[in-house]
């Protein structure tokens, strides 16, 4: 093991987060010029210009005949679509909302891992 | 009389020979420490994929007399992984296999919050010497507050092998305990309105910059700092695997054979580095004592950046996901999601907060990888 450069903490404090800084602040120089180069930018920006905002509209008919199960009325449809939106993803990717089976046994899971969420 | 005798040696032979005749009141201390720590993960579920094996580890590590570190076998092949830093790279495959850098590159300003969270670290680092450890043990104490295990236990490893035991499972003590340490921290240092906050979505993220980015941040930082090469290398490569659509197969096996095997060694082998005659000694406790002090602190420094970048964007980044850049992924994240909620429901913050939480990955790396360059 060789000699440390210094032994004040004090500076190793300020030196080390001072170079972690620096780096990931320079990463997101990388992360902005990757962005500025990609090719692909226009056509992902085109496709979110065009895409539909998170509507009470059903999506994508191709997944199941019917995507939108009986008796779900056009508001809960919309929350939920909003909801998924929120979290980044596409309407498209909603393939169907139907209701759950229900069972005592069932909802007790679902409760559990809901408060663990 | 001749049988009698026979079997008589015999026994004594056995006794002699058994693990029992050199039975320390140490090695009767460190098994009921393997036994809480096993209670802990399989009953309280404290991180029990990681905890479980240590805690059997630490159990193995303290039967006098099976020569698991000296003679050749699977318990000195598992030692020398540890040793030579083959098990934390390799985890690092499949984490990075399992990370999504999203929400990091469609909001790259969260990087900042992953640095400031390190100050945790650093603030431990000095408690550690003004306690006395020399400057290397420091670090290595420090690098608790990073909440990232393998990175905890590749700079112990290089720094301080001999805390190694008490590093870890520090470390990964600390980490299931994230729920309960972050949130008062996080209520503590802001304000009704700054938790309130509700942040935009977020902008796509096309399929050329989550492939750049593995590429690129592995040349730039391997060639900045190269005693983390390898394991921001393993990290960007099992992301690369990730996102080039082409190598599913090894991305599969990277996120769950590979990580499961690795983690089962790791975990095994930091457990049994746990004997007597390392682990009871009165700097266990100080060494447990300074890793609370270092996730109170990284939380704290997240939070209170988050606060000067919610200013500075005009009430537009909520502070709380500044708490979930002390790594501890994703539970650091879903801590920020939890608080967020509860301060006004139907605010997600999840995704918010994965940017500073995988951030952290990386700025816990670059910390380790600064120490190592300037400490070793």
């Amino acid at each position: 093991m060789s000699q440390p450069v210094t032994t004040n903490p004090w500076i190793i404090m300020l030196i080390n987060m001072t170079v972690v800084f620096l780096v990931l602040a320079a990463l997101g120089l990388v992360i902005k010029f990757i962005h500025y180069i990609d090719p692909t930018k226009s056509k992902l920006e085109a496709e979110e210009k065009t895409a539909p905002a998170p509507a009470p509209a059903p999506v994508k008919p191709a997944a199941s005949p019917q995507p939108v199960a009986e008796g779900i009325p056009p508001e809960i449809v919309a929350v939920i679509a909003a909801a998924v939106a929120s979290y980044g993803y596409g309407l498209e990717q909603i393939h169907s909302i139907r209701p759950i089976e229900r069972t005592g046994w069932k909802n007790a899971v679902r409760t559990q891992i809901t408060q663990r969420v | 009389m001749e049988l009698i005798n026979a079997f008589s040696v015999s026994l004594q032979a056995v006794w002699n020979d058994s693990g029992f005749s050199v039975f320390t009141m140490g090695n009767g201390i460190m098994i009921l420490v393997g036994l809480i720590l096993l209670y802990l993960a399989i009953v309280k579920e404290f991180e029990p994929l990681l905890l479980g094996p240590i805690a059997f580890g630490c159990i193995l590590a303290n039967f006098p007399r099976t020569g698991f570190l000296t003679d050749p076998g699977l318990m000195q092949a598992i030692h020398y992984g540890i040793a030579n830093e083959i098990f934390p790279p390799l985890i690092f495959l499949g984490i990075g296999a399992m990370t999504d850098f999203g929400p990091l590159l469609a909001r790259p300003s969260t990087l900042l919050l992953g640095a400031a969270a390190q100050i945790g670290v650093f603030v431990a680092l000095m408690g550690a010497m003004f306690l006395g450890f020399n400057v290397q043990e420091a670090g290595a104490i420090g690098i608790i507050g990073g909440a990232d295990g393998p990175t905890a236990i590749y700079l112990a490893i290089q720094m301080a092998p001999h805390l190694l035991g008490a590093i870890a499972v520090a470390a990964y003590s600390y980490m299931s305990l994230v729920p309960l340490i972050q949130p008062p921290v996080m209520n503590l240092l802001t304000s009704k309105r700054e938790r309130e906050v509700v942040m935009e979505q977020m902008r796509p993220v096309s399929k050329f910059e989550r492939v750049c980015f593995p590429v690129a941040s592995a040349i730039i930082i391997s060639l900045l700092l190269p005693p983390i090469a390898a394991l921001l290398g393993c990290l960007m490569l099992g992301n690369l695997f990730r996102e080039s659509g082409v190598m599913d197969r090894l991305s599969d096996t990277a996120q769950n054979s590979l990580c499961n095997i690795v983690t089962i060694f790791l975990a095994t082998g930091t457990g049994m580095t746990m004997s007597a005659e390392e682990f009871l000694i009165p700097q266990t406790l100080l060494i447990i004592f300074l890793g609370l002090i270092a996730f109170i602190f990284g939380t704290a420094g997240g939070v209170v950046f988050g606060k000067i970048m919610c200013r500075v964007s005009g009430w537009k980044i909520n502070p709380l996901i500044g708490s979930a850049g002390v790594s501890a992924v994703p539970m650091a994240a879903r801590v920020s999601q939890i608080v967020g909620m509860k301060a006004k429901p139907g605010n997600y913050l999840l995704m918010h907060a994965m940017g500073p939480n995988v951030a952290g990955v990386i700025g816990t790396a670059v910390a380790a990888g600064t120490m190592l360059a300037m400490l070793k």
